[in-house]
């Protein structure tokens, strides 16, 4: 018999982490700076531990919509300044709004570095955010919002979540309610803007092409001056404990059923993240902060994933996956599906539970096992290719955690066994607390 | 060939069976690789009454190829630390593999199977048959593909490659069978007419030796060429269509274009950044969202490609406002094909342009997507290190006539979709 050649696993970084220099300034800003040399970009990202963890019911969708005001005007950069500084050079930019967090970022070709440190430290504390731009930026908020909710997904989502939360602010979606849409002031919305965003509670991350020396220099020069401010925010009233389930149906346009169910999963910071990793990596075939492919997001459909041979090959799902996202507090642990033509809801409920109790009883296979830790290290083996993806993923982990959770949750996730999976699923799935949001479409299918 | 080592110049090859192979040094820190094999497979190739073929075909040859299924594929790539991608549209179908550079000849090796040998198994054919039909009637119930969709069956004749979105109609994708994707494939992933993209710290020498071997079967022969018929519609049209329920309404305005080949095509490129496609800078974002505060989204876009072309003006908005942003976007298109284009506003354009190259040598993907333009469209080995020349070169009175032909108002159709009865 032939014997064939083994692939190695991949079990090193081919793209290495960058070695990462890190100060703090005297009023509260941390900095973190990965150069690059060959790097023909550089790229700046600002992450406030700022998001939508911090609004109360009537501000909802504060944090995101200063995001926007953050591109609307400062005292050096008038309205529509910012987006021409950086765009007229070639660079790009944006900014994105999360529960726990809001990012904003710049890549620009290397030369051109200080046009977005010049920005940065323009609007981190002096952001106009005048009553008229406030005001004209209230419908383009809500066209987000309403472009949003055509989509089944992103309203069953928000009410899994209203479901889920009675006290705790992860209740509502970082794009906010409608009704505070329409009623926040620009008075509040100033408010909050002056006691949260601030050197204290900012991260700046520069990676790329720049000189250590020179660019530290500069960041001093830039961000100094900048008084310490920023509120605390850290979010004092947990969510109690639920207890039975709680179930919500909708309905509205669509062309076939889809549900989503959630348990209450830890905050990233918890000895139980790993293997919670792993039971999101063993059925929906991906985890989140290691997943594999060029891009930044998650990649499609894993054939192995037990959600999709279980679901999609069966003819039950057209679409199943399962997601579980870092959250600084504890959150949820979901499964989404997308029911095949002709399957009821019930019948596809009726299925994950299946797989579910299936992992519960069993725990994971040896060789599911060496699967999901391949696609793992997989995930961290090509992280850090260009600027850009160097600025999310160092700001990422440190906005959430520290600069140095990532390699010590990659070695945990290694280490992690399938007893360990299998308990962690009895944990998660079994306590009675779930929630479980069903969508049905009203209209016949259009004409095709 | 020899061993350049500028991302921005590629060189052209003669691979097997008559496939031309082009070769693009890696951005300077990439550790990665990316290879593209690009058939003549697109939809517009799908026989008659058999919608649909295409894009299945193209589905299939990720779901297990050569001695490994659908599963075991994707636990070699897991090991390989690659990944394995298709993409149709309407003229081909691209096979992309991606990974460590250090894994390349593996890789490649998992390429040509996808492309060579792929299993196409039943149960995989069920199952992406099922996907697709589902996403096609969830794109009709959505009012942004659903507004592209009417779009360009108001700009194209039946028969128009443009004129579908390529995923056929239920009928037509559940009568087709195993054997008619053997066969599509057997006629269209051939050498001649084919292409070999990678973009690779390979030497060119290894690389061609390479895939000489890995696709040594490839097929010896043309793809069935296809006629396209005219794209000029006589009249200018207006479509609307309430999906009530909704929350936004999609705004098109658009019409057929020139080819990528037209020599007009840089200074209608130009035309289209200044209306919409620069996006935070154009004027239509300026003025729906940044001035008038009517729309999340508004940019334009021009398709130029081997068989044709479309531009498309676009905006999504609240029922309350949509009527407001559809004269915005007529106007704007009008203007900017009407009325020259100040010096300023079309330098600071242009030189964004010309900058944001640097952005794409970033990662090995997007310099990949450089050279995928260049291997399509036959461009000079060189087009990249002499398109801000190129660039620098047009007159605002050249971009402005360009316009006019590229952006033809006078036959354009608008399209609302979305729930126009709350308006």
């Amino acid at each position: 018999m032939r014997v064939r050649a083994a692939l190695p696993e991949m079990a090193r970084r081919v793209v290495p982490r960058p070695k990462v220099d890190s100060f703090r300034l005297a009023n509260g800003l941390r900095v973190l700076l990965a150069p690059n040399p060959e790097s023909p970009t550089a790229s700046v990202w600002v992450w406030y531990r700022v998001g939508s963890k911090n609004e109360h019911p009537g501000i909802t969708g504060a944090s995101h919509w200063v995001e926007h005001m953050l591109f609307e005007g400062s005292p050096r950069y008038p309205k529509g300044a910012i987006d021409r500084a950086v765009v007229q050079v070639g660079g790009e930019l944006n900014a994105f709004t999360d529960t726990d967090f809001t990012a904003y970022f710049s890549t620009v070709p290397r030369d051109h570095l200080s046009i977005p440190l010049d920005i940065e430290s323009d609007r981190m504390t002096r952001a106009l955010l005048t009553d008229r731009e406030v005001e004209r930026e209230r419908t383009v908020i809500h066209s987000e919002r309403e472009g949003n909710e055509n989509w089944p997904e992103f309203r069953v989502e928000e009410e899994v979540y209203q479901l889920a939360f009675r006290i705790h602010p992860y209740r509502w979606d970082a794009l906010g309610r409608r009704e505070d849409i329409e009623r926040l002031t620009p008075e509040e919305l100033r408010s909050y803007y002056h006691k949260f965003y601030g050197t204290r509670n900012a991260l700046l991350v520069i990676s790329g092409g720049f000189d250590l020396r020179n660019t530290a220099a500069e960041v001093r020069r830039r961000f100094s001056s900048l008084p310490a401010t920023g509120a605390d925010v850290a979010v004092d009233h947990p969510e109690p404990a639920a207890h039975g389930e709680r179930r919500g149906e909708l309905s509205g346009p669509g062309t076939t059923p889809y549900l989503q169910m959630a348990w209450r999963s830890p905050a990233l910071d918890d000895p139980l993240t790993p293997a919670t990793m792993l039971v999101d990596t063993i059925l929906g075939g991906e985890t989140r902060l290691f997943s594999a492919g060029p891009g930044w997001g998650r990649a499609g459909e894993h054939p192995s994933a037990r959600l999709c041979r279980a679901l999609v090959e069966t003819g039950l799902a057209v679409r199943a996956t399962s997601e579980w996202r870092p959250r600084v507090y504890p959150g949820l642990f979901t499964i989404q599906a997308q029911a095949a033509r002709g399957v009821t809801l019930d019948r596809l409920e009726s299925a994950i539970e299946v797989v579910v109790e299936r992992l519960c009883r069993s725990g994971p296979t040896a060789q599911e096992m060496r699967d999901a830790q391949t696609r793992i290290r997989r995930g961290a083996a090509l992280a850090y290719e260009g600027a850009s993806r160097t600025g999310f993923r160092l700001g990422y982990f440190a906005v959430l955690h520290s600069s140095s959770f990532e390699d010590q949750l990659f070695q945990q996730l290694l280490a992690v066994r399938p007893r360990e999976v299998r308990d962690r699923a009895r944990q998660l799935f079994g306590s009675e607390t779930r929630v479980v949001v069903r969508y049905e479409p009203t209209g016949g299918a259009p004409d095709e | 060939m020899s061993n350049r080592t500028d991302p921005l110049r590629v060189e052209y090859a003669e691979g097997p069976a008559g496939m031309r192979i082009v070769r693009q040094p890696p951005p300077p820190s990439a550790a990665t690789f990316s290879a593209t094999y690009v058939g003549p497979a697109g939809w517009a190739y799908d026989p008659a009454g058999a919608g649909g073929t295409a894009r299945l075909t193209g589905q299939l040859l990720t779901s297990g190829a050569g001695r490994r299924n659908r599963i075991e594929l994707a636990r070699y790539l897991d090991r390989a630390g690659g990944t394995l991608s298709t993409q149709c549209d309407p003229e081909s179908t691209d096979v992309t593999v991606w990974g460590p550079a250090d894994q390349t000849e593996r890789l490649l090796g998992v390429l040509a199977d996808a492309v060579l040998r792929p299993r196409f198994e039943v149960a995989d054919l069920d199952r992406v048959r099922r996907q697709l039909i589902e996403r096609q009637l969830r794109e009709l119930a959505q009012p942004g593909a659903r507004a592209d969709r009417e779009l360009f069956r108001s700009i194209f004749p039946a028969g128009h490659p443009y004129h579908t979105t390529g995923g056929g109609d239920r009928r037509s994708v559940t009568r087709l069978r195993r054997g008619d994707l053997v066969r599509f494939h057997a006629r269209h992933f051939v050498g001649d007419g084919g292409l070999f993209v990678a973009t690779t710290p390979m030497s060119s020498r290894s690389l061609v030796a390479a895939v000489h071997r890995m696709f040594a079967d490839l097929p010896d022969r043309r793809a069935p060429s296809v006629a396209v018929p005219s794209a000029s519609p006589s009249t200018k049209r207006e479509v609307s269509l309430d999906l009530p329920g909704r929350t936004q309404v999609e705004v098109r305005f658009g019409g057929a274009s020139i080819p990528r080949a037209d020599p007009g095509y840089a200074a209608s490129y130009l035309a289209n950044e200044v209306l919409g496609g620069a996006t935070l800078l154009s004027r239509l974002f300026t003025r729906v969202r940044s001035k008038g505060g009517l729309a999340y989204h508004a940019s334009s876009h021009l398709e130029a490609m081997r068989f044709g072309g479309y531009w498309v003006a676009q905006a999504g908005a609240g029922a309350d406002r949509w009527k407001k942003v559809v004269p915005m976007l007529r106007q704007e298109v009008r203007r900017i094909s009407e009325s020259p284009i100040p010096s300023t506003e079309l330098d600071l354009i242009r030189e964004s342009r010309i900058g944001e190259i640097a952005l794409a040598l970033e990662s090995t993907s997007d310099a990949h997507e450089l050279a995928l333009d260049v291997a399509y469209h036959g461009l000079p080995e060189d087009h990249w290190v002499t398109w801000p020349a190129s660039l620098r070169s047009l007159s605002p009175t050249e971009v402005r006539r360009a316009a006019e032909r590229a952006f033809d108002v006078r036959h354009a159709t608008t399209v609302v979709v979305g729930p126009l009865g709350r308006g």
